[in-house]
């Protein structure tokens, strides 16, 4: 029996050789690996760029090939961007590709004219005029030029006092007030590439005010009029004419997973069109040949929906080209370990932390400003950066203002005019003297923010170990409801808060943070200078009196220490080293900011 | 039985209602989910705010949303159901219908893996109680289901994808590697295979000798690259199967059962060339046919054939023409390999559950498919091996002990036929639970697997709720899942039910 079956496995082996020596050896030789990448492009760039906006790449054209990138988990919901429901940086991040603004950010936050789609100049500062002219090759992917009636459209959506029957406002957009800052929207001819709006009241931040977003041909036709028409019915607010048309700008474009709307219900005015949408998978756009400016550089850019945690894999195994993870000092070493296969892009976001005094009722730094200075002077802001920040951003530096950033040409210049440098280093013997002074030794100190958040936990236990010598009693109150409803921020239950703002690049977005009475003004802080000093920054076009005030209110504003400002979040992704263009952008158009721009080297 | 239905059925809907209260509540209170837009200073925030408040019905009373949420889930049973808007607007009920597919996809073929490679190896191990293979099989099934799926799942992208596909760029080993690897191999054959220390020894000797001339030969084919088998290779292995066959069930001088097998293989491989073009370029429902037909035709060989032995000569046949058909289908992979490494130069992905504008044919599809589920599916299955396995070796080993295998086995019955008809059969009846919960378990435990290798599936459904406060999708995922898990449990308990006589009531 053992014999036996010995014999029969020798024999089946016998076979199996057998069987295989029938083979000869398959193919040629393997394909070698892709050419080492050349010496010229050891840069990160094919064209270094001049200012912090778009580089000119010159007369390029439209290179086969694909790029895959990511910026996180969440799905593609939908071509319309301006809806509540599609209305995230995730979806933005591909619908900007498609649909092209007047205005973009640059890596910094200053704002740059979209100049291949428009151009535009301020003929009058009082009432505030602005004229644009479209450019007269620009049209849509479809053919269709590209007129004041897409401008008209953009404004009937943001416009509060069209209503439907039910008193709603009829486009269900996710900005409302345009209707009344702008009352008699874009004029000119609907067919016209020239067009003027006329601001009732100044507004420092018109450049970025959005006058192109969807297809007025395309809604107008959904709502069984022509385009002429449907831009007769804005105007003359017919909201009950331009239902149906709003209807389809509310849910028309808004698609089961996975179904793309029809072609052309999606037109693009931008370097890339839809092409493909596979649910919870990808979505894949591709050049728009028919652009009207620079060609995209690189025929399909496809966005991927990963989790943080995939990334980094996904990029080592090609998967990814390039990935924008949440900064963390796992996934920085991480990609470092990867070496010269990726390139990193680091730096500041528009994202800040700070630390702000209540000044409500029962707040213990409510009336003193001796306190106010005592606490700022043992708050260790240098080593919450260094050891929390530096680790993910080499080049981060203590934050000394709210409304200029490091990176920003102004920020040294508004520094040193409304800064001392006073609270740079931990003072512990001067915060302890005003303690005694006050006769305040032993004051509870209780530093509220939104729990769980490590980093936060950390900063605040840097600052009760250092305050502590100093006299004051640093309680931990993070709360998963610090924010939320009848939470520790509401109650007032704090008397500092830790938090961060995340800035849009606007210039008067800090009225509504520092002015008495405004909504996001948390801790109540009240000053009638900073109050006037803001009234004259929001009503003034000219950006030397904005410059001066914003240094005034930073004087004010470290003078009565509203707070204190401690560090900008960093930023961080990574991008295959064979794909150049890749320049990280402190603002929240995130990485794919210059997506068109990206191309795989020879 | 009926009653015993409805009673279980009737306690199953209490407590759903009653955790899904529990739940609700948990989930509105684990936060807050207007967070995110407390720290913009966008001009449109307020608005922003308002909207989500409407979605989530936020400006109601606790008990208020819950009964909305509550009211809209009775619609079921009008078939109208309405799972309430996830906190950016967007209808409940539509996103989980994309996730449930994406989910299923992924673990019932891991869940049928895991059942069929864990009871296999429950059994061995059982057979073999305290024997080197079973504390092997232990010890190694433990460590499975001990591992940490986030852990594993790096673990298995580093090496299995981006290893083995840095590796696949030029196919090589080492003489160490192979001299290695035919010492491992040996030393695996000789514990599974057994038998006396001499056996062991030339087990071992003529397995390592074999892989360490069969690795290099297969370098010189360039075979990793342009894999073969070709009509020779398959009948060779088919014929493998039928004589092997006939020699394990009847003896191989038996006719009766031999000469079928050998007409299915004649049969086969005639078939092989008279479908090579429609294999080439095929769809699922010529796969499919063509698979039942693989079995079926040689069962009516056997059938016909077999005489007094018809139902081995059956079932021998019916093995054999499996076995050709599945060698034929790899045989047709094997040809698709190369243009398909042309088309993705890196086969195995470590994300998503395909490559975004893969363009092949039905083929290069479903390679690439079928790698995109490769790591997942492994992950999956290794981790619930383990309960299978264990579960099935203390099941074996205690119905080994009764009074009926014992009578059995002095019957004279040969040990094939006692484990196999009398033990393994009444063995399975406690899996059944076992499975259902699994089944059960894993539509809704797929949380990690999914998020790491990119498949938005019911796991991500339910985290991205949490994370965001949003109780629509995390009640639509405790929906599913509670429902699967009870559903499973009842179905497990009436099929427990006609399996054992003697638990009817």
């Amino acid at each position: 029996m053992r014999v036996q079956r010995i014999s029969k496995a020798v024999a089946v082996g016998a076979a199996l050789a057998l069987a295989l020596t029938a083979c000869a050896p398959g193919g040629g030789n393997a394909p070698s690996e892709s050419a080492t990448t050349s010496a010229t492009s050891s840069g990160t760039n094919t064209v270094e760029p001049a200012n912090s906006g778009l580089a000119d790449l010159g007369d390029i054209t439209t290179k086969d090939g694909e790029i895959k990138v990511t910026v996180g988990a969440p799905e593609f919901i939908g071509y319309n961007t301006n809806t509540p429901q599609t209305y995230s940086t995730y979806n933005s991040a591909i619908v900007d590709r498609v649909l092209a603004g007047f205005s973009y950010f640059g890596t910094d936050g200053a704002i740059y004219p979209n100049k291949e789609l428009v151009s535009y100049e301020k003929t009058s500062d009082d009432p505030l005029t602005i004229k644009y002219t479209i450019n007269p090759d620009a049209k849509w992917s479809d053919g269709t030029q590209i007129t004041t009636a897409d401008a008209v459209l953009a404004w009937a959506t943001q416009n509060a006092n069209m209503k439907n029957a039910k008193g709603k406002q009829l486009f269900d957009s996710v900005s409302a007030d345009l209707g009344d800052t702008v009352p008699k929207g874009p004029e000119g001819a609907a067919d016209s590439k020239e067009f003027t709006v006329t601001f009732k009241n100044p507004d420092p931040d018109w450049q970025i005010q959005s006058w192109m977003g969807a297809p007025a041909h395309v809604v107008a036709k959904q709502g069984g009029m022509s385009t002429a028409e449907f831009v007769d019915a804005v105007r003359a607010g017919d909201a009950k004419a331009i239902t149906k048309a709003a209807e389809f700008w509310n849910t028309g474009w808004t698609t089961k997973p996975g179904t793309l709307p029809d072609a052309e219900l999606i037109p693009s005015s931008g370097p890339y069109k839809l092409k493909s949408w596979s649910a919870g998978q990808s979505v894949t756009l591709e050049a728009n040949e028919n652009y009207y400016g620079t060609p995209a550089a690189t025929k399909t850019l496809t966005f991927r929906f990963i989790d943080d945690g995939a990334m980094v894999q996904a990029l080592q195994n090609k998967d990814l080209d390039v990935i924008a993870p949440q900064p963390t000092v796992d996934t920085l070493a991480q990609l470092k370990a990867l070496g010269d296969a990726v390139n990193i892009q680091q730096g500041d976001t528009l994202t800040w932390e700070h630390l702000d005094f209540n000044f409500r009722d029962k707040a213990v730094f409510k009336d003193s400003l001796e306190l106010r200075q005592a606490f700022a002077m043992c708050v260790p802001r240098q080593e919450i950066v260094d050891n929390l920040i530096k680790p993910l951003n080499p080049e981060a530096k203590v934050l000394n203002a709210r409304e200029v950033f490091p990176f920003q040409d102004t920020y040294d210049e508004v520094v040193s005019a409304s800064y001392d440098g006073r609270y740079d280093a931990v003072d512990i013997a001067g915060a302890k003297k005003i303690l005694e002074e006050q006769n305040a030794v032993g004051t509870k100190v209780r530093i509220g923010y939104s729990a769980p958040n490590p980093r936060r936990t950390d900063e605040v236990a840097m600052i009760q170990s250092s305050c502590k010598e100093a006299g004051f009693e640093v309680v931990d109150a993070g709360d998963p409801k610090f924010f939320a409803p009848g939470g520790t921020q509401e109650r007032g239950d704090y008397d500092v808060a830790l938090f961060a703002w995340a800035g849009s690049g606007q210039i008067t977005s800090g009225q509504n943070i520092y002015g008495t009475g405004k909504p996001q003004n948390y801790t109540e802080f009240s000053n009638k200078d900073v109050d006037a000093a803001w009234e004259r920054l929001a009503t003034s076009m000219d950006p030397a009196v904005h410059l001066a005030e914003t240094k005034n209110i930073e004087k004010l504003l470290w003078d009565n220490l509203f707070g204190i400002p401690v560090f900008a979040h960093p930023g961080l992704s990574a991008s295959s080293a064979d794909v150049k263009n890749v320049r990280h952008t402190a603002t929240q158009s995130q990485i794919v900011w210059n997506a068109e721009q990206w191309v795989r080297a020879e | 039985m009926l009653k015993f239905i409805l009673k279980r059925l009737g306690a199953s809907i209490g407590i759903l209602f009653a955790a899904s209260f529990l739940l609700y509540v948990l989930v509105i209170n684990s936060g807050d989910p207007l967070s995110d837009l407390r720290e913009s200073i966008a001009d449109n925030r307020d608005y922003l705010m308002q909207q989500r408040s409407d979605y989530m019905n936020l400006d109601m009373p606790w008990f208020q949303r819950y009964w909305t949420w509550l009211v809209g889930v009775g619609g079921c049973f009008a078939l109208k159901c309405d799972l309430g808007t996830n906190i950016q607007g967007i209808e409940v009920t539509g996103l989980l219908g994309a996730a449930a597919s994406s989910t299923l996809r992924l673990v019932v073929l891991a869940t049928v893996l895991a059942a069929i490679a864990g009871i296999a190896v429950g059994v061995l191990s059982a057979i073999r109680q305290y024997s080197g293979l079973d504390y092997g099989v232990t010890f190694l099934t433990f460590l499975f289901f001990s591992l940490p799926v986030f852990w594993a799942a790096v673990m298995l992208k580093e090496y299995m994808a981006i290893g083995y596909n840095d590796w696949m760029k030029d196919p090589s080993f080492s003489t160490v590697q192979i001299v290695l690897i035919a010492l491992l191999f040996g030393f695996l054959m000789q514990v599974f295979l057994a038998g006396s220390i001499r056996r062991r020894l030339a087990t071992f000797a003529v397995s390592a000798a074999f892989v360490a001339v069969v690795i290099p030969y297969l370098l010189w084919l360039n075979f990793f690259r342009y894999p073969q088998l070709g009509p020779a290779a398959i009948v060779v292995l088919s014929l493998a199967v039928a004589l092997s066959g006939t020699a394990m069930s009847v003896g191989i001088r038996n006719k009766l059962v031999l000469y079928p097998a050998l007409v299915t293989v004649g049969l086969g491989l005639v078939m092989y060339y008279a479908t090579f073009s429609l294999l080439k370029e095929p769809n699922t429902w010529v796969l499919i046919v063509g698979g039942i037909l693989s079995v079926a035709v040689p069962g009516a060989i056997g059938h016909f054939m077999g005489g007094r032995l018809r139902k081995t000569a059956m079932t021998v046949s019916a093995l054999t023409g499996l076995a050709f058909g599945g060698l034929t289908v790899i045989d047709h992979i094997f040809r698709a390999w190369p243009g398909f490494l042309a088309l993705k130069p890196r086969p195995i992905g470590t994300i998503g559950s395909q490559t975004p504008n893969f363009t092949g044919d039905f083929w290069e599809t479903f390679l690439d498919r079928g790698a995109q589920l490769l790591l997942p599916t492994l992950l999956l299955a290794i981790i619930s091996l383990a309960s299978y396995s264990r579960y099935t070796r203390a099941s074996m080993l205690e119905v080994g002990q009764q009074d009926y295998i014992r009578t059995a086995r002095s019957k004279g019955l040969s040990e094939r036929t006692v484990i196999f008809r009398h033990a393994f059969r009444n063995a399975l009846i406690p899996i059944a639970t076992i499975a259902a919960f699994d089944f059960a378990g894993l539509i809704g435990g797929a949380v990690i697997t999914e998020t790491v290798f990119g498949w938005k599936g019911m796991g991500q459904m339910f985290t991205t709720g949490l994370h965001a406060v949003d109780p629509a999708p995390v009640m639509a995922f405790f929906l599913v899942t509670g429902t699967a898990a009870v559903l499973f449990n009842m179905l497990a308990d009436i099929f427990y039910a006609l399996l054992d006589p003697r638990i009817r009531v």
